[in-house]
Formats: C-alpha cells, structure tokens, sequence
C-alpha cells in the first residue's frame, strides 16, 4: 500500500495545473466598468438573432463511445496478467475468447468505417 | 492494510463521505443540468478514496478510470445533446412529490436489509464488548494483491460471469454504431496493392513542349 504515496504528489500537482489557468483569468476578466452591452454578441450592430451554438453533431458522442467499449477490455486484462499461474491455460484461453469477442465488434467497426475522420 | 486508530479512522472516513452525499444530494438539487452531470465526479472521486480506505487498491482505481471517464463522460455528452436554454428551467419540485417520495421511502426501507446493527450499527448503542479480530495467518505469510485475488478466480471459476460482459460490450458497440453513424461524405480511400501494381512507364508519358507553339 505504501506505493500510493506518489500518488498524492500526483494530486496536488494536478490539482495546481489545471486550477492554475482556470482561476488566473478572473483578476483581469470583467470588472465594474462593465455593462451588459458590452457582453452581448456583435452582430454588425443589430440585435443579436439567436443563439451561436449550433446542433451538436452525434458523432462526437460515437467517439466517446468508441473509447468506452474497450475501456473495461483493458481493465480486465489487468487482474488477468498479473496472475497466469495461478490461471491455467483455461483462464488464459477464457481471456482470448473475451478478446476475440472484442475484436469482432471492432472489426466492424473498422469496416463500417465508424472511426473514419470524416 | 492500513493501520488506523479509531479517531484517524473517523475522521478519514467522514472527510471521504460528507462530500460524497453532498454531491449526491447536489446532483438532484442543481440548476444548471450541467452542473448536475459534473456533480457525480465528486461522488466518484469521494467513493474510490473510501474503496482505498477499506485496502480495495485495484478496484479504487478501477472507479476513476471507468466511473469518471466513461460513465460520467457519457452522461456529460447526453447533456450536451440538449439544446438547453437556462431560462427554460422551471422549479416546480412539489410535482414530483407524490411518486419520487414513494420510491425514496422505498429505497430507505431497503437499506435495512443492508445495514444489520451488528456490523454496521445505526444506533450508537454503547458496546462493551471486543469485536472479535479474525487474522488470516495466510495473508501475513505473502499477502496477495488485490489484482491476484481477481485474476485467480474472474478468469476460471467465475468465467461465464466473464463472458457475458464482453458479449455486453459487443452489443453495446454495435448499437451504438448502428444507431450514431451517418455517412456524411465518403472517404477517399487507396488500394496500396493496386499502387504498388501502377507501372509507370505505362502512366506517365513524356512531352516536350516546342517553344514556338506555346
């Protein structure tokens, strides 16, 4: 257990490295000299006609997808490496039966063509 | 393992949990939607520290890496599908009142058939009696990691239990690409045996231009 102490290294590190840029701009953001008007979108002077965001696009959440599916793949195979003798070659051979369970479906992923950049 | 005293202990264990149940609470009571996805994050983060506490390693991190980055993840992307103005939220809690107030009571009568006064008692009744320590003299021989204790039995005991998730997960990822994909434009593709076949003495002829015609 002692080899979690890294680990609290790791987390005020991490802590400062992402708080840092976050809180940094609040000194220089709006102050009292600001006023509603100045917030709002330009848009050549009319008032502005909407909202800017636009629709978002169901891909980004197939990515996010994409990467879930073989999140618990690798997290399976981490109790199983550490322990092949204790695992005889049936658990070895369980673990490729999980993993070719896997590969088909990224196999048609990959056909399909799910991950393609456009 | 760890070795705590019984004040370092209550206090490890309530810093880990008031956060937690207040997260919990928070993700119900928020305004912004957002908000409320981002709270489990805590609870998460609260939960894989109390999992530590209780010298369950592996599953600790377990908890970060899929509860934050992929349950949590996932629910910030639905979220996100929204188009949702902050001006539309309207605080009408009392309309949920009636059926949401059956399903907490039912939740809570629940967690009597968990919470047995002997191991985890509700009542602070005054004990005088030692609890009784059971020492697994194996364990002080060579103690195993909690990744071997797994690994032992998910992969051969406990193989079909195995199974069935990754057929889960190929279900899941079917669906998903299934339901999500729409072929925008295609991608232009090569085939690299048909380039490399390509001779070029037939493709590629020479000219010369005359200077006089241009």
């Amino acid at each position: 257990m002692s080899e979690f102490e890294p680990i609290s290294f790791y987390l005020v590190s991490c802590s400062l490295v992402s708080l840092i840029p976050l809180g940094l701009p609040f000194p220089f953001s709006s102050n009292s000299w600001t006023y509603p008007e100045k917030l709002s979108a330009y848009e050549c002077g009319f008032d502005p006609s909407g909202d800017a965001r636009s629709r978002f696009d169901i891909r980004f959440y197939l990515v996010s997808i994409l990467f879930i599916i073989p999140d618990p793949e690798v997290t399976f195979s981490f109790p199983w490496a550490v322990s092949p003798n204790k695992i005889d070659p049936f658990g070895s051979w369980s673990m490729m039966a999980f993993l070719l369970i896997l590969t088909i479906g990224s196999l048609y992923e990959w056909k399909r063509g799910a991950s393609d950049r456009e | 393992k760890f070795h705590f005293r019984e004040v370092e202990r209550t206090m490890i264990l309530s810093v880990l949990s008031s956060p937690a149940l207040v997260s919990g609470l928070m993700v119900v009571r928020a305004k912004n939607p957002v908000h409320s996805v981002l709270f489990p994050i805590p609870v998460f983060r609260n939960t894989s520290g109390l999992l530590l506490f209780l010298g369950l390693d592996f599953f600790a991190m377990i908890f970060l890496v899929v509860h934050i980055g992929a349950i949590a993840v996932s629910f910030l992307f639905v979220v996100m599908m929204f188009n949702i103005q902050i001006a539309e939220i309207h605080e009408e809690v009392l309309r949920y009142l009636p059926v949401s107030g059956i399903i907490g009571l039912l939740f809570w009568w629940e967690m009597f058939f968990i919470l047995d006064n002997e191991s985890i008692p509700l009542l602070p009744t005054k004990r005088n009696t030692t609890s009784l320590r059971y020492t697994v003299y194996a364990e002080k021989v060579r103690s195993w990691t909690n990744l071997e204790t797994l690994g032992n039995l998910l992969y051969t005991y406990y193989f079909v239990w195995f199974l069935v998730p990754s057929l889960i997960l190929l279900v899941a990822m079917i669906g998903a690409i299934v339901l999500t994909m729409h072929r925008t434009t295609t991608v232009k593709r090569q085939d690299v045996f048909r380039r490399n076949a390509i001779d070029s003495r037939r493709t590629i002829m020479r000219r010369t231009t005359d200077p006089l015609t241009i």
